[in-house]
């Protein structure tokens, strides 16, 4: 027994940018655990961030396992808890408790081609899985990044994707053409139709909005990935983040510890409730 | 241990409980419930209205308390979960068994101190069911039994004038060692009476059954998408009294209470929750993976009886019948279980 | 006497018309006695259909709900809904037509005159029987007649009727297309008789009472749910109700008032009471589901009578008496009294 399991550790905010403006505004924070060893993570985990006084939400960690300095946390502002992080200033001190849920297999990856195909503020789910992989290089294939926003102004991580390339092809998109944009212009699934990354020796990875999920899942399919070569992660409404509120229930699973990470085998037969 | 207590010694065994708190079912405007004890306590109850489960979960709980004044760091100060000794009497069998429901729930995958930290302080003392406490028990159905001692440290059993006691687990056996020589061996004829009885009371019928428990959780898998959901829920008004009164429903909100504001001071609290709210599962995008009546349904009528199965080999409901008999709208699980399973 | 059959039958034949979408009635239990709540599109169904002591629902709370779910679904009908009232049920749709909730031809009432019979009260009759529970409920003109595991079991009706009834006064659905029954004067007891009763305890006595009904309420919310005129999609005492769409934005979901927290603890009840009697002060018509559903037993029906008298004895405000009449709280009279303004 003896631990407060609700308790969060504090953890004071070193950096902030905004990657995304506008009415679904994304701010990346980096935290720092303000007192004691914090916590280590794994690909795919969360955290449970809180402001006092507003409450907490579960938001994915952003930054790759071997990042021992901070955790970082791409937070778009969509209610109460996201509103007041996209208030805060470098210095603030935030609750965090963690890490909950599942991880990506990647060490089960070693020797294979990595896919990945994210929309929205869907990449920094995945986001520590491609800092892993660009990071052990020599241990897998091809790395391929599909990434699209709506707009130009959507696409986060800007920088950080230009640097990816040479370690991995990257495939950006936007919704509408727009002047200046060069790539590509279309839906994330139709982008993904359009390069036609072979099935061969390849696990595939996403994440977004659902809709775009259910299309690049229809697409890899068509393409000949099989379902357990499909990975991507869902979302629930969470309040404990331990397998005990119930929020995040679907089917047998609570997602906050079963998940986030499912492999499309095996999410294929719970029930669409998330 | 075996033994027998006079009808009139109850109240002697319970004051000789030293450094325990007793609670037992009284009424308060005419709502049965479990309140400190007075005496003399008489264990004539039907089902309580709600059961013992706040006496391990509260509906409210406060997990730490902070204190922020602008510009620095908050300050957060944990709270512990209440020590006090409480045993608890006249517990029905169906509500012990939900007892062992929500220790699976609390204790599985990691430990909540608050839930384990009240319970291993808990003692519950059982009231055997000799006769069915509401028209809507089917405890028989769903695995269990009107003298099931699961998660009772003592069993209660009226034998006209008197009590046979049996001990259940060690924390059982201490409290009825405390009743010293209030307590005496029975005779032969009274084991043989506890017998007899307890028979009666697993032969006698109850008016309502789950039909093939044993095969609920495959046939609701089958019938996941069924149109009956929607049909069987389409009179829900979507109030919390089923899960609130449910011995065996755990989940809960987490919210953050203000109660100053220069600093800023407030609690972290957890509140009891209700899956058959419609914003339960709603996501602060406005999109909700259960966004009708009949998905809430079947999501609590699962849970007890598919998902529960699926992770802990047992249905979650223990059939006491509250969520049958209070539900505004005449709700009954035992009809929806058994229509959806019959349903090809 | 009412005859079911004529119900049925008036039922079937708007179904089979099609001058309604549905009709919303009452229709055997699962659970014993009581009757439930049921929804019929087909004309068949209409025998299903049934009216005795038990049809304790205000139907109008069906009546808003399911014009919701069409709403939402993109299918709001231009075909009327039709609903079974009784007079209390009738005066609630009234009050919704004066809120504009929807228009009277969206609606098609089949009212039922409760004549002498009125709808029991559950908790009444389990003090009577004792442990005995019935498998079903009739009103035979002067008794209820219940069957029982030990045979048939006949009570006045005064003895274990709600006691709504017992002080209603117009058991008559004046709002109807049809009506079923004939009028009748009941008045069993005097208007507002429970609250009479209980106002002859000292002001610290229903101070206490009051505390102690509090501190019991579990906040399930049954009587916010089961009340036809607690349809506000948002609610300002909690998070259950809030109606978010993909156009809300984030600063509405950030800045939502919470002026009473979700603990069950007493102050908060106290409010969350408080703020749901005045919402519906010159509004609630007494049919008094809420005090009905409540699993604790809090006597809901003496709150919004109090306030229900208030406005007889200072505006001669009746709610639910005609749709012609401007909402209480919205309107102005220039001999209104204003002594209590301060």
């Amino acid at each position: 027994m003896g631990d407060n399991i609700y308790l969060p550790q504090l953890a004071r905010v070193s950096y902030i940018k905004e990657e995304v403006a506008g009415e679904r505004a994304i701010k990346t924070f980096r935290l720092e655990f303000a007192e004691g060893e914090g916590f280590e993570h794994e690909c795919g985990q969360c955290a449970m961030l809180s402001i006092f006084g507003k409450g907490e939400a579960m938001i994915s960690i952003a930054s790759a396992p071997h990042v021992k300095t901070y955790k970082q946390f791409s937070i778009m502002r969509v209610g109460r808890v996201t509103s007041a992080f996209h208030e805060l200033s470098v210095g603030d001190v935030v609750g965090i408790r963690g890490p909950y849920g599942n991880s990506f297999p990647v060490h089960d990856w070693r020797g294979k081609n990595l896919i990945f195909i994210g929309g929205g503020c869907g990449l920094a789910p995945i986001w520590p899985v491609i800092q892993t992989a660009v990071a052990q290089r020599e241990h897998f294939r091809d790395i391929t990044v599909f990434y699209g926003g709506r707009s130009p102004r959507d696409i986060m991580y800007q920088a950080e994707l230009e640097k990816l390339r040479g370690a991995a092809d990257v495939h950006l998109s936007v919704d509408k053409a727009e002047e200046g944009w060069n790539a590509y212009c279309g839906f994330v699934p139709a982008n993904l139709m359009d390069k036609e990354p072979s099935p061969e020796n390849a696990i595939a990875i996403t994440c977004g909005p659902p809709i775009m999920i259910k299309f690049v899942i229809q697409n890899l399919r068509s393409l000949g990935f099989r379902d357990e070569q499909i990975y991507t992660t869902i979302e629930n409404k969470m309040k404990c983040g331990l397998g005990k509120c119930g929020r995040c229930n679907v089917g047998k699973d609570y997602v906050c510890v079963k998940g986030p990470v499912y492999s499309w085998d095996v999410l294929k037969d719970l029930p669409a409730e998330y | 241990m075996e033994l027998i207590l006079e009808k009139g010694r109850l109240d002697d065994w319970i004051a000789a409980l030293e450094g325990w708190q007793a609670f037992a079912p009284s009424q308060e405007d005419e709502v049965w419930g479990y309140r400190p004890t007075a005496s003399p306590v008489r264990l004539d109850h039907p089902n309580t209205v709600q059961p013992p489960k706040n006496f391990a979960f509260p509906q409210r709980e406060v997990f730490f308390r902070f204190e922020q004044v602008k510009g620095e760091p908050p300050r957060l100060t944990p709270v512990e979960p209440d020590a006090a000794r409480n045993v608890v009497f006249g517990v029905r069998p169906c509500d012990g068994r939900g007892v062992v429901r929500m220790d699976t729930v609390f204790s599985d995958h990691v430990e909540d101190s608050f839930y384990l930290g009240r319970r291993k302080n808990l003692a519950y003392v059982g009231l055997a069911c000799l006769k069915p406490a509401s028209r809507h028990c089917f405890c028989k159905s769903v695995g269990g039994s009107p003298v099931s001692t699961e998660g009772l440290d003592v069993l209660m059993t009226d034998l006209g004038d008197c009590w046979l006691l049996a001990s259940a687990t060690p924390v059982g056996e201490t409290l009825m060692q405390a009743a010293g020589a209030l307590l005496t061996e029975p005779s032969a004829e009274q084991r043989m009476e506890l017998a007899r009885r307890h028979e009666e009371a697993l032969a006698r019928p109850q008016k309502s059954a789950v039909a093939d428990v044993g095969n609920a959780a495959t046939r609701l898998k089958d019938n996941f998408d069924s149109p009956l959901w929607e049909e069987l829920g389409k009179a829900c008004i979507a109030c919390g009294i089923c899960t609130y009164l449910c011995p065996t429903c755990h989940c809960f909100d987490l919210n953050d209470e203000v109660s100053g504001g220069k600093p800023l001071r407030g609690g972290r609290v957890r509140t009891w929750d209700s899956c058959q709210f419609p914003d339960f599962t709603m996501h602060s995008s406005g999109h909700n993976p259960r966004d009708s009546l009949g998905s809430r349904l079947r999501q609590r009528v699962s849970h007890k009886f598919r998902y529960f199965v699926e992770n802990f080999g047992t249905p979650q409901c223990t059939g006491c019948g509250r969520c049958v008999s209070q539900c505004p709208v005449g709700i009954d699980i035992v009809n929806v279980v058994n229509r959806v399973c019959a349903s090809v | 006497m009412i005859r079911i059959e004529d119900i049925r039958t008036q039922a079937r034949d708007i179904l089979e018309t099609g001058e309604v979408r549905a009709v919303i009635g009452w229709r055997r239990g699962s659970r014993g006695m009581a009757a439930e709540p049921v929804l019929i599109s087909q004309p068949e169904e209409a025998e299903s259909l049934v009216w005795d002591p038990t049809c304790f629902h205000n139907l109008s709370l069906n009546l808003v709900q399911e014009r919701k779910r069409l709403a939402r679904k993109g299918m709001a009908s231009n075909k009327p809904l039709a609903l079974v009232a009784k007079g209390c049920d009738a005066r609630s749709v009234t009050v919704l037509l004066q809120e504009n909730h929807f228009r009277r031809e969206d609606v098609y009432v089949l009212g039922v005159s409760c004549e002498g019979s009125g709808v029991l009260d559950e908790r009444k009759l389990a003090r009577v029987l004792d442990g005995l529970t019935p498998d079903s409920a009739a009103y035979d003109g002067d008794d209820y007649v219940f069957q029982t595991e030990e045979g048939e079991k006949r009570l006045p009706a005064r003895e274990v009727m709600a006691d709504r009834c017992l002080e209603c006064r117009s058991a008559y659905p004046r709002l109807n297309n049809a009506v079923f029954g004939e009028e009748k004067t009941r008045g069993l007891e005097a208007p507002f008789a429970a609250l009479s009763r209980f106002e002859q305890n000292r002001g610290a006595e229903r101070w206490d009472f009051w505390k102690r009904q509090f501190e019991r309420c579990i906040r399930c919310f049954a009587c916010r749910s089961v009340c036809p005129l607690c349809y506000c999609e948002e609610c300002v005492v909690d998070s259950i109700r809030l109606e978010v769409t993909p156009e809300t934005t984030a600063d509405e979901k950030a800045n939502r008032i919470r002026w009473i927290e979700r603990s069950a603890s007493r102050s908060d009840n106290f409010g969350y009471h408080m703020t749901r009697a005045l919402h519906l002060a010159g509004r609630c018509i007494d049919c008094a589901e809420c005090e009905r559903v409540c699993p604790v037993h809090i006597p809901l029906r003496l709150l919004n009578n109090k306030l229900e008298r208030e406005a007889r004895e200072k505006f001669g405000y009746e709610p639910g008496a005609s749709v012609d009449l401007p909402a209480l709280v919205s309107s102005f009279r220039d001999d209104d009294p204003n002594e209590f303004i301060r």
